[in-house]
Order: structure tokens, then C-alpha cells, then sequence
């Protein structure tokens, strides 16, 4: 049984843990703020990081894809704003369907209950002895013609000059209009729950149950924007959704959901760069859009 | 006695609302059923309905002011009335529905006019002034109406149809939503809201129309036969809307008019809208010495009150219900995340306060305004 000093270390210890995250989103965010203030130094700091890491491999078909990726990533931050266009290409070949890009959103995004970015969806077909399964990561297909942005009263998400869509908080009324009228179902609505809250639970019975619940209090950092889970303040009533994680991106890193892939079935990167990756592989033959057929120019692509 | 009974109901109404008001205004959303699949529910509905008889009653009350009919002479006020308190019955079923409704300035202050929403909220904010402007003059000229009168009547209802019609298309714009998407729904919400404002019409002089009018069975029994010709004509749309998307059978849409008929909804289609809310009040209308009874008539016109009421969940809910891809239902489970849905009891609680707030105003109104007074005085006179 632990003693209350015991449970006071452990709490103390998880806290410096929660705290470690807590503080590399700091560190993004500040990140972000001197990016603002001196552009020319970030520029400078990325080119570094590409010499850094051509160092250590130069042959792109050799490296692991995560690092051209990130090389292609830190050259695309060297242009112009409106001349980059990120897109996503997933290989449904690859995907094993552990479900880690979806943690790995939840985590980095710090999404509450009932609310997520990357779903993964799983299918299965045929009869035995011929089954098989299909696993589909979902996330927001940053439609070039989004459904979801003309319905909205405010303006409160558009598609920025980098081609993502995006929701601002503080401007959302909370309607859910665009979440109705997107068509793959990737935008959910922030109800204000906690995964703390009301648990039933004795004094001291949970260890760290503090430290979860301050955790979940505590600013997530998307858009830049540090944002704590206070009241009924945003993004507590809004519509959320993928943002390719713009703020990991700005600073040179990829995606949560592409750095945490196991299978690397998730590919990242600018497609106005021919030689990146992800402008390699959009443009194979086995190459799928969800529901082409409705005319909303998805920037997400599914190799098959 | 019948009014006593009705004020008794609203209070009982208004109070078993508090909780839910409490709960939405101080706790938030958390106890909503509603969520992220199932978007919009019974709050959206509910504001489809109000809405609807706020837009059907102005319309109806141009058949005094503007048709200056002879059998309606006198009762344009009860229907103007009508509008007036279902309007912002509506208006407040939807600001809760929305997560930050301290926010509904920016409508106003940023609108996004490609929006039908936005085009909604000056819609109805336009058309709210336009009712008050009405009654105002209806008040300042009880006899006549005068020229400006009849002009604001035609503004009025062509309002009324933008509106009515707005929120059809507000649902029909959603591509995704196959069964929704078509140019049926901006097309038939004006015939459901004419119908419900008819029906309304039919309950208040049925219930509270001047006790010793001699035109009151004529007016009943005209009101009646309009009320079934208007139910024949939504289930003809009705039909041709099913028929259709089943003939054409796109699996989305067909998914979705089989939730309407044999779903979790079943009841609310076939027992409400269609027994309670269609054929018995079309078969009680129809025979001419019930349908001058005021009981009879006016417990018809709530039927079919109701009926259109589960008519408007019947067309929000079930579209809602068929995940948008394979495998979403089951990708990631939490709460707010599920394609069925029942309305909570916080949700029915804020539904029956706002029947009883705009049940109660009404009635507050048909005592306390001069001009519901000189209506009575009138009909003494003739």
C-alpha cells in the first residue's frame, strides 16, 4: 500500500513528465514566434539542418523516408508562403492498421473525448478462405474545393495560402454547418469533456490522477496558439479538424501522424517541389482520391 | 376553462424547461446527445418547425390584410401574433443548439453571405422586424388596411417564403447528404410552413376565437379542408421525394429513406407523421359537422402541428445517420461520436420550455394586448 509521501513522489514525477511534453510544445511555439521576428535566421537554421542531415546520408534512396521527407519539408520553408502546396500521400499497402498516427494526433493535438483528427478506418471483405482487410487512415483531405468552408456563417475557416483548411477559435460560433457538409466526415465538435472529469474515483486511489487532469487543462499549442481548457473558452464549442499540424510544419517538423507511422505509410511534403517525395508518388498510376467523384480536389492521396 | 387549462400546461412546461436551460446555459453541451455524426437533432428540427409556423402564419395573415377575404376579416391579428411568438421560439431553439451563441453578433459584424446561415440570420432578423412593423400598423388601423399595410404584406410574404425556403436549402446545399441534396426541400418547406401556419390558425380560433362569432364554424371548416388539401400535397411531395430516391437507388440515399420507413425512427414516421399527424386529421376535417366543432378541430390542427413537427426530425435526423465513409462508425469510439440518436432529456427539457415560453407569451398577448381586445369588440360589433 503506498504511504501519502509515496504517492506525493510519484505524483511529483509524473508531473516533471507531463511537464517534459508540455515544454517541447513551448519550445515549438517559441519556435514560432522567432520564426515571426526573424525570418532570416530561421531560413539560416534550416539550411543548417538540411547540411546536418545530408551529412549523414546524401543519397536520397538510400535514407529513411522520414528524413528526405524532412529535408524536402525544411527547403519547402525556404519559399514564399503562397508558392508551397502541402499534400499527404498515404500507401494503403503499408498500413498495418495500428492505429499510431491516430495516438500520435490525439496526443499532439491534445484532443479531449469524442474529438479526432485521423481516425483510421477498417474494412473487411470477402469469405473465408479469401479475407481480407483494408485500413484507411483518414484525415482531413484539405479539399481544394472544400464543401466545408462556403457554408460558414462567420468565415471562421477558409483554406490559408498554404492550401490547409483551417478553423479559427475565436471567430467559430459553433454551428456545425461545415461539419454536415463535409463529405469524409473529418471534422468533430469540441464538447467541453475531459477524460478526468467526474471519474469515480477515491482520494489518492489513482496515482498521477492529478497531474492527468492538470495536463488536460493545459494549452495545446495548434495554430501556434497556446490554448488552455478553461470555462467554456475555444476551442471548447467549436468544430476541429486536421490542420496537417501547421504548427509542427512552420517550424520544420513533420505531421505527428508521419513521424510516428511504423510502416512509414504516410508521406508528407510539398507537391509544388517536383523532386519531392510526395510529387513522386501522387503522380503514380495507383493513385486514388476519396470520393473524386464530388469535385472537392482532396490534397490527401491514397496509393493502392 | 380551456384556456386556464392551457395556461396551467405552459407554466408546467416553462418549469420542466428551467432544467434544461440551467444545464445548457451553465454546464454547456456536455449532456446533449447530439454530436459530431449526428449534427444537428431534435433543436435543429425544432427550429425548422418554429420557424416554419412563424413564416406559414404571415402568410396566412395576408389573407385578411392583403386579400382582405371576407371570412378571415378580423382574425389576420391572431395569425400576426402567432408568427411573432413562434419566431424567436425558433430563434432560441437554434442559439442553443450553437456551441458559442455569445458569438451570434459576428453574423451580423462578418457575415459570410455565400453562407445560408448567415443569410438565415439577416433573414430572420429582417422578417422578425418586418412582423413587428405589421403589427404595429394592424394596431394603428384595426378597420381599413391602408395602402403601406398591403405593401408591407407583400414585403412580409415574400419574406416569409425566402425564409421558409432558406432553410430547405440551408439542408438541401450539403452535396454530401444525397438525400438531402435536392431542389425538392427549398421547394416544399414553404408548402409545409403555409400548412403549419393554417394548422396554427385553426387551433388558436378553435381554441381561443371569439365566442359568439357567427363565422367561427365556416371559418373552422374552411380552415379544415385547407388543412387537408395542404396534407395531400406533402404526402404527394413526400411520395414523389421517396419514390424517387428509392426507384433511383443510389445506396446513401436509399440508406437514408429506409432509416425514415423501417429505422430507429420508424415510429415517428408512420405512427406520428403519418396516423396522427396526417390521416386521422385529414379523415376528422373531412366530415363537415366535425370539423365545426372547435374541439375536434382545433385537437386536429394540433395533431397536425405535431405531425410536422416529427416531419422536420424525420428530414434532419436520418440523413445524418449514414456514415459519410465505410468503417467511420467504428474507426474510434467516444462520446458525441455515434450515428444514432434519441434526443437527450436535457435536449426534451429545453424543447418543452420553449413550447411553454412561446405558448405562454401567446396567451399573455391574447389578454393583455389592446388590439387582441378590439379584435373581440369588433366581432361584438358585427
Amino acid at each position: 500500500m503506498n504511504t501519502s509521501a509515496e504517492v506525493k513522489e510519484v505524483t511529483r514525477r509524473n508531473f516533471l513528465r507531463g511537464a517534459a511534453g508540455l515544454t517541447g510544445a513551448a519550445v515549438a511555439l517559441a519556435a514560432l514566434d522567432e520564426l515571426e521576428a526573424h525570418p532570416e535566421t530561421a531560413l539560416a537554421s534550416y539550411e543548417a539542418q538540411i547540411a546536418a542531415l545530408q551529412a549523414v546520408n546524401n543519397d536520397p534512396t538510400q535514407m529513411d523516408v522520414l528524413e528526405r521527407m524532412r529535408i524536402e519539408l525544411l527547403r519547402a520553408l525556404q519559399k514564399p508562403v503562397e508558392d508551397r502546396r502541402w499534400i499527404m500521400v498515404i500507401d494503403l499497402r503499408k498500413c498495418v492498421g495500428c492505429h499510431a498516427c491516430t495516438i500520435a494526433c490525439v496526443a499532439e493535438n491534445k484532443l479531449p473525448p469524442g474529438v479526432v483528427y485521423r481516425p483510421v478506418l477498417e474494412e473487411e471483405f470477402g469469405e473465408y478462405p479469401n479475407v481480407t482487410r483494408r485500413f484507411t487512415p483518414r484525415p482531413c483531405m484539405q479539399c481544394e474545393n472544400p464543401p466545408c468552408t462556403p457554408v460558414c456563417p462567420v468565415e471562421a475557416t477558409y483554406t490559408n495560402a498554404e492550401g490547409v483548411v483551417v478553423v479559427d477559435y475565436d471567430q467559430c460560433i459553433g454551428c456545425r454547418a461545415c461539419i454536415a457538409a463535409c463529405p469524409y466526415g473529418a471534422r468533430t465538435s469540441d464538447f467541453g469533456l475531459t477524460y478526468t472529469e467526474d471519474l469515480p474515483v477515491a482520494d489518492n486511489l489513482i496515482v498521477g490522477m492529478d497531474t492527468a487532469e492538470a495536463y488536460e487543462r493545459a494549452s495545446n499549442f495548434e495554430y501556434g496558439e497556446a490554448r488552455s481548457r478553461k470555462g467554456h473558452s475555444s476551442p471548447i464549442g467549436n468544430a476541429r479538424k486536421c490542420h496537417f499540424c501547421l504548427h509542427r510544419v512552420r517550424v520544420g517538423e513533420l505531421p505527428a501522424c508521419v513521424t510516428t507511422c511504423i510502416g512509414r505509410a504516410t508521406l508528407f511534403g510539398d507537391a509544388n517541389d517536383p523532386h519531392s517525395l510526395v510529387a513522386e508518388m501522387s503522380a503514380k498510376p495507383n493513385v486514388i482520391r476519396l470520393k473524386e467523384e464530388l469535385g472537392t480536389e482532396p490534397r490527401v492521396y491514397y496509393l493502392v | 376553462m380551456t384556456k386556464k387549462a392551457i395556461y396551467g400546461l405552459s407554466v408546467l412546461a416553462v418549469v420542466l424547461g428551467l432544467y434544461g436551460f440551467y444545464s445548457r446555459l451553465f454546464i454547456g453541451e456536455r449532456e446533449v446527445n447530439y454530436g459530431s455524426f449526428v449534427t444537428w437533432g431534435l433543436w435543429v428540427a425544432m427550429y425548422l418547425f418554429f420557424a416554419g409556423v412563424a413564416s406559414g402564419s404571415y402568410m396566412v395573415a395576408t389573407l385578411d390584410y392583403l386579400f382582405e377575404i371576407p371570412l378571415f376579416k378580423g382574425v389576420g391579428k391572431y395569425a400576426l401574433w402567432g408568427a411573432m411568438v413562434t419566431l424567436p421560439a425558433a430563434l432560441m431553439s437554434i442559439g442553443f443548439d450553437l456551441g458559442h451563441m455569445e458569438r451570434i453578433w459576428k453574423v451580423y459584424l462578418n457575415p459570410n453571405f455565400s453562407s445560408l446561415l448567415a443569410q438565415m440570420v439577416w433573414g430572420y432578423t429582417i422578417f422578425g422586424m418586418v412582423i413587428l412593423l405589421t403589427l404595429w400598423m394592424v394596431f394603428r388601423s384595426p378597420e381599413k388596411p391602408p395602402l403601406a399595410l398591403k405593401l408591407l404584406m407583400v414585403v412580409g410574404f415574400i419574406m416569409a417564403i425566402f425564409v421558409s425556403g432558406g432553410v430547405g436549402a440551408l439542408l438541401g446545399v450539403n452535396a454530401s447528404r444525397l438525400v438531402w441534396h435536392v431542389g425538392l426541400l427549398p421547394a416544399q418547406f414553404p408548402i409545409f410552413s403555409a400548412a403549419t401556419g393554417f394548422a396554427l390558425l385553426l387551433v388558436i380560433l378553435a381554441f381561443f376565437g371569439p365566442e359568439d362569432d357567427p363565422r367561427l364554424g365556416q371559418q373552422l371548416r374552411v380552415l379544415g379542408i385547407t388543412v387537408i388539401v395542404m396534407l395531400i400535397v406533402k404526402t404527394y411531395i413526400l411520395w414523389a421525394d421517396f419514390s424517387m430516391s428509392l426507384y433511383s437507388g443510389v445506396p446513401q440515399n436509399v440508406d437514408a429513406i429506409n432509416e425514415v420507413l423501417f429505422g430507429q425512427y420508424w415510429w415517428a414516421f408512420w405512427i406520428i407523421q403519418i396516423i396522427l399527424g396526417t390521416v386521422l386529421p385529414v379523415i376528422v376535417l373531412a366530415i363537415p359537422n366535425l370539423s365545426r366543432q372547435r374541439l375536434w378541430a382545433g385537437v386536429m390542427g394540433l395533431l397536425v402541428l405535431v405531425g410536422f413537427a416529427a416531419a422536420r426530425a424525420n428530414i434532419v435526423f436520418p440523413a445524418l445517420t449514414i456514415p459519410e465513409l465505410e468503417g467511420l462508425a467504428t474507426a474510434f469510439s467516444g462520446p458525441h461520436l455515434s450515428f444514432e440518436y434519441f434526443p437527450s432529456l436535457m435536449e426534451w427539457s429545453v424543447t418543452v420550455g420553449i413550447m411553454g415560453l412561446a405558448t405562454l407569451a401567446f396567451l399573455i398577448g391574447l389578454d393583455r394586448l389592446p388590439f387582441f381586445k378590439k379584435v373581440q369588440d369588433l366581432s361584438h360589433e358585427r
